[in-house]
Parts: structure tokens; C-alpha cells; sequence
């Protein structure tokens, strides 16, 4: 059946090339246009990915947020990581090298945790500090030297003084801050806070984690999921009566990006593709109808209904492969050239053009399908050429 | 024994080159390894009658119609078609008026077809049948380089590769000169005789047939009659019943 099948299109084998180049021609610019379509989106994605701070959504507004709260949001799987703040104006610090006494920085404090996807695989611990790449440069500080933080309030006319020693456990990425700033943990922010509030000695040492969780805090600091899933984040903050801040503009301008050269490649390729399987099934369809004899011949010998069937179908499925197989390979080199032409323009040094096997794959099993279903009314009419033909004068 | 072919009261109506055409058949046996010539003017249902018995259309109407064994019948009436090709592909060969080979496949092919499609598998008997009919040096060529002669054996061989019961050829010689004719009878008779199969040949020329050896079955045309449909009658006394 299949010999029979393929043995006919190579005794045309003219014909069937004449079939599969106009099946690729009409699958390579759609699967140009979808290579162009992951290209660009996967750039944009990938830039937005790149900067960790995408993810990132910031209270700005400093109100009284109760530990419940912080369960609920610890419990939400859109939210990967999420970090409890103090007051904006409590954490800043002085931070000073021992051995360039008097010349120490101010900087902003910054909380962390485990888990924080600005610093990846860093944590400071109960008495570390991550240092931003530009504070440490000042403070001639690398990782494991000692540091000292301090922080000073004035209390009844008094000069008092916080002074902790601290130890630098790791550099920041550059992407992690761009401003003088160190990363600690909650315990080490409360304190700072307590102390310039006044309810903490000038003696007092950072708490337990634990205690520290315990307590309602001004903000916090938290890692969305998957990028998707910020601007729904930043929208239900706003809707709770807290101001955030976020990329959330950015990345919904991507997704819908995504989503219009969805929907322009869906209008083209449907377009195409259609008036592509309805000419496949038309050209089928007069085949069978040009071969009528040699089908009625077929059915006297004996042949059953559905290899008669079977004949038109497997035809259609070596045109659209062998379509599929040379509108990628054109594909391909037509991206090669996109990607070269627009190196390092639109989407950065990511490729503009973004084909993979996968989609190769995918595009083969769409024409292939396609291309049965144009076959299968061909089929049909084979299947229902009266044998008694093969016998008659023609 | 019991006949490979037997039909009673069959009925079927077909439209001639100008009237209406009835054919009938009220009695036709065939046995086992017989051959026969059916003989009748052009025009007097003989392929109508070919196209029946390669059970490739039904008739109109019968009493019995037997064949190998099986209800032919039935299997028309329950709309068993793929039975039906099942039997055309096991049990009968076909020779067509002209060659009707593939020209996509080569002459060895062609002539394996009927053994592929029966499931029956067979090489050297391609390569035999060739070698009989004198096609041997043309198995590797395409239908379209033989001469019709050539073609009409490699049909004939076709017919009877995958060693059928019967063996149908409508009008084998109408298309080859008469010297060839001749040959392609001959040809006929003693490969069905050599591989047992029955043979039915349809011909408008019984002297050339009963010349080559042929019982023949000549066909009864009645004119026109009160309802304007010429009739034509093909009928043969039923093989003796076995005790």
C-alpha cells in the first residue's frame, strides 16, 4: 500500500516536487514569522529576566503591616520570596572599615533572607552584611573582612551610638543595587529601627529570626513567581490600599506584545495555511479524479475501501513532510541571514530569529495534519470508485 | 462435485450503445478448471456479465449466485464490500480489454500486484509466468516501453500470479493483431489449465476461440420487444449433482 503509494509519486515525481515546494513556500514565511515572533519576545523576556529587579515589588508607603498578613503573602504561590522592611528613614547606617578609622559611609539598609533572587546564593547570616559592589570599593572592604556598622540618635540633648561589628560575607552583583547600599537580615534592620525609636539600648544585639516575624512591619520587599504574574501582583497591592512599586508596565507591555504578534501570526497563518490545504485538497481531489482507472483497477484486483482511502492520504502526508522539511531548511537560512542583519539591533546579541527543532517539529505535525484533512474528501472519492470501471473501455 | 460458479435467474439491466439492454441468465454453471468462451456481438452484455462474475457490480436481480463457496449474493445485499474484494483479491484474475496495468510500477510490479494485494507473496513465480509468456527480459521496464502485445501478457500474467480460481478476460484479443490473437488464446488456455484455474473469455469472434480450443456459450439476442428493451440471454444446462 505505502509502496504502491510512493511508487506512484516518484513515477511523477515531478509533480510531487511541484507539491511540496508550493507547500513550502507557503510554511516558510510562516515559520519565519513565528521565529521572528519567539525572537523578539524571548529577547524582550530575556532582558527583563536578566535584571532581577523585573520580578521585584516594592511597598513604598510606609504603613503598619500585620504578621498575618505576611503569612498570607508567604503562602501565595505566585510570590517566590518575600522579605518584611523597616521604616524607610530608619534604615540607613553608617558603615566603616576598621582599618580606615573616621572614614566610614552612609548607606542604605537594605533587609534579605534566604532565598533572595537579588543576591543569588548569598546570605548574610545574624551577623553578616553584603556589601553593594560600589560600597565596598569605598570602603576598600572584601569579602570576610570585618566592618562596623553604626547608627547615631540624639537623645535628651545626647550623642548615643549603636555600634555593631559586622562581617562582610559576600559582594553584591552589580545588578543587585547600583547605589552605595548593604543587605541584612531582618533581625539586624529591627534593631536599627528600635534603637532610633528609642526602645533599644545602645548595648542591645540583633534578636532571633523568629521573634522578629513576630512583629508588624512598615513594608516589604518581594520576588513574583514568573513574570506574568507582576502586574496582577501590583494591581491587587494598589486594590488593598498599598502603594508598590514595580515593572509591572514594562511587563505587561511585553505580554501584550506577545499576545498582538500571537494573534498577527494566527491571522496569517491562517490565512495562508488555509487557501494552502484548500489548493493541497483541490489538487488531491483532481488527482483522483485523473486517476480514476487506475483506482477502479485497483478496487477490481481487490483492493479493500480503506487502502483505496489510504492511497490519496499517504500522498498528502509525503507532500506536506517533504513541504515541512524544505520550508524549515529554508527557514533556517533565511534566519541565519535575519539574525546576522540584525545582530546586536533589536533584541540585543539574542537571535531575532529564534527557530527551534521543537518547532520544527510542531510546524510538520500542523501541515501534516492539514494536509490528511484536505486528503481525507480526496480519500473518500477514491474509496467510492466503482470497481465494475477498472474493467470498462475506457 | 459442486460447481466454482453457479448462477440461477440473474437479472440486470444496462444501457446498450442506443436502447435499453436487459441481460438475463437464467442457468450458468462453471466448474472447476473448466474454460469457456463466452461469445455475443459487441454490445450483448458479455462485459456486463464479466463485471458480475469479478464480482466488481451486483445484478439486479438473482435466485443464487455462487461462487467458491460463498453467498455472492448476500454479500451484495449486506453491503459486504470488503468482503467482496477480499474474494476478487484470493480467488479470480482479471485480464482487461486493454493491458490496464499501472504505468507507475515496472512490468514485475505489476505482475506481483495481485500477489501483494491477495497477501500472497510469491517472486519466483513472477519470474516463472514471465519466463512462459516471453516477457522475461522486460520485468525491470515500465508499462510504457512494452509493445500492447507485451502489455496484454504481462495483464495476463498479472492474472494469474497469485494462482486464483478463476481467471476473467474480457475480449484479451481486441486490441492485438490477429497473429497475436491466436497466441494470446493459446496463452490463456494453457497457463489456466497449467496453474487449474477456470477461465471465462469474452469474445465477439467464437471461431477464432473454438479455434484455439475453446468450448463455447453463444449468446441469445431477442429484438425489442412490447417494452422496447432488447434482450440477451446467456444460458448453459447445469453441471450434473453430485450423489
Amino acid at each position: 500500500m505505502l509502496r504502491l503509494a510512493l511508487a506512484d509519486l516518484w513515477h511523477e515525481r515531478v509533480l510531487f516536487l511541484c507539491s511540496a515546494l508550493g507547500c513550502a513556500a507557503v510554511l516558510a514565511p510562516l515559520i519565519v514569522l513565528f521565529g521572528l515572533r519567539q525572537g523578539v519576545v524571548a529577547g524582550l523576556r530575556a532582558e527583563l529576566l536578566d535584571d532581577p529587579r523585573a520580578r521585584e515589588v516594592v511597598s513604598v508607603v510606609n504603613r503598619t503591616l500585620e504578621p498575618a498578613l505576611f503569612d498570607r503573602l508567604a503562602a501565595d504561590p505566585r510570590i517566590a520570596f518575600l522579605v518584611p522592611r523597616t521604616r524607610a528613614l530608619s534604615a540607613t547606617i553608617v558603615i566603616e572599615n576598621p582599618a580606615r578609622e573616621g572614614q566610614g559611609v552612609r548607606m542604605e539598609l537594605l533587609p534579605t533572607a534566604q532565598g533572595d533572587p537579588l543576591l543569588p546564593g548569598l546570605v548574610p547570616g545574624a551577623d553578616g552584611l553584603v556589601l553593594s559592589a560600589t560600597a565596598a570599593e569605598r570602603l576598600g572592604l572584601r569579602t570576610g573582612d570585618a566592618a562596623l556598622a553604626s547608627v547615631a540618635r540624639s537623645r535628651g540633648g545626647e550623642r548615643e551610638v549603636l555600634s555593631l561589628p559586622l562581617r562582610v560575607t559576600d559582594i553584591a552583583p552589580p545588578a543587585a543595587a547600583l547605589r552605595d547600599s548593604a543587605f541584612a537580615t531582618v533581625p539586624v534592620l529591627l534593631l536599627v529601627e528600635d534603637f532610633l525609636d528609642g526602645t533599644a539600648a545602645a548595648d542591645a544585639r540583633p534578636g532571633s529570626e523568629a521573634e522578629a516575624r513576630a512583629r508588624p512591619f512598615a513594608g516589604f520587599r518581594l520576588h513574583a513567581a514568573r513574570l506574568e504574574d507582576v502586574p496582577a501582583l501590583d494591581r491587587e497591592f494598589r486594590l488593598a490600599g498599598i502603594e508598590v512599586a514595580s515593572r509591572a508596565e514594562a511587563v505587561a507591555g511585553l505580554l501584550r506584545l506577545d499576545g498582538n504578534l500571537a494573534l498577527l501570526f494566527l491571522a496569517i497563518a491562517g490565512a495562508g495555511g488555509a487557501g494552502y490545504l484548500v489548493s493541497l485538497g483541490v489538487g488531491l481531489w483532481a488527482q483522483v479524479e485523473r486517476k480514476r482507472r487506475d483506482l477502479a483497477l485497483l478496487s477490481l484486483l481487490g483492493l479493500k475501501r480503506r487502502a483505496l482511502l489510504a492511497l490519496p492520504l499517504i500522498q498528502a502526508a509525503a507532500v506536506a513532510l517533504a513541504g515541512a522539511v524544505m520550508a524549515f531548511a529554508i527557514a533556517a537560512s533565511v534566519a541565519t541571514v535575519l539574525n546576522r542583519a540584525f545582530a546586536g539591533t533589536v533584541t540585543g546579541d539574542r537571535p531575532v530569529c529564534l527557530l527551534t527543532a521543537g518547532m520544527g517539529l510542531a510546524a510538520a505535525g500542523v501541515t501534516l495534519g492539514g494536509a490528511l484533512l484536505a486528503a481525507v474528501l480526496a480519500g473518500l472519492r477514491a474509496a467510492a470508485v466503482p470497481p465494475a470501471e477498472g474493467l470498462a473501455e475506457g | 462435485m459442486t460447481a466454482l460458479l453457479s448462477l440461477r435467474g440473474l437479472h440486470k439491466a444496462y444501457r446498450g450503445d442506443a436502447a435499453p439492454f436487459a441481460l438475463e441468465v437464467p442457468e450458468f454453471d462453471l466448474a472447476a478448471g473448466e474454460a469457456l468462451a463466452l461469445a455475443g456481438p459487441s454490445g450483448s452484455g458479455k462485459s456486463t456479465l464479466l463485471m458480475m462474475l469479478a464480482l466488481a457490480s451486483p445484478p439486479d436481480t438473482a435466485e443464487g449466485f455462487g461462487f467458491a463457496g460463498q453467498d455472492v449474493l448476500r454479500l451484495w445485499r449486506e453491503g459486504r464490500r470488503d468482503a467482496l474484494a477480499g474474494l476478487r483479491a484470493g480467488k479470480i484474475g482479471v485480464v482487461p480489454q486493454t493491458g490496464g496495468l499501472l504505468p507507475y510500477l515496472s512490468v514485475a510490479g505489476n505482475i506481483a500486484l495481485t500477489q501483494r494485494i491477495a497477501g500472497r507473496p510469491d517472486p519466483a513465480r513472477v519470474l516463472t509466468l514471465a519466463e512462459e509468456l516471453g516477457i522475461g527480459a522486460q520485468l525491470g521496464k515500465r508499462p510504457a516501453a512494452l509493445s500492447v502485445g507485451q502489455r496484454q501478457r504481462v495483464a495476463i500474467a498479472r492474472a494469474l500470479a497469485h494462482r486464483p480460481a478463476l481467471v476473467l478476460a474480457d475480449e484479451p484479443t481486441a486490441s492485438v493483431h490477429p497473429e497475436l490473437a491466436d497466441a494470446v488464446l493459446a496463452l490463456l488456455k494453457r497457463e489456466c489449465a497449467e496453474a487449474g484455474a477456470a477461465l471465462l473469455v469474452a469474445t465477439h469472434d467464437p471461431e477464432r476461440a473454438a479455434r484455439a480450443g475453446y468450448p463455447v456459450l453463444a449468446c441469445v439476442t431477442h429484438a425489442p420487444g412490447e417494452d422496447g428493451v432488447a434482450r440477451s440471454v446467456f444460458t448453459r444446462a447445469p453441471l450434473a449433482e453430485a450423489a
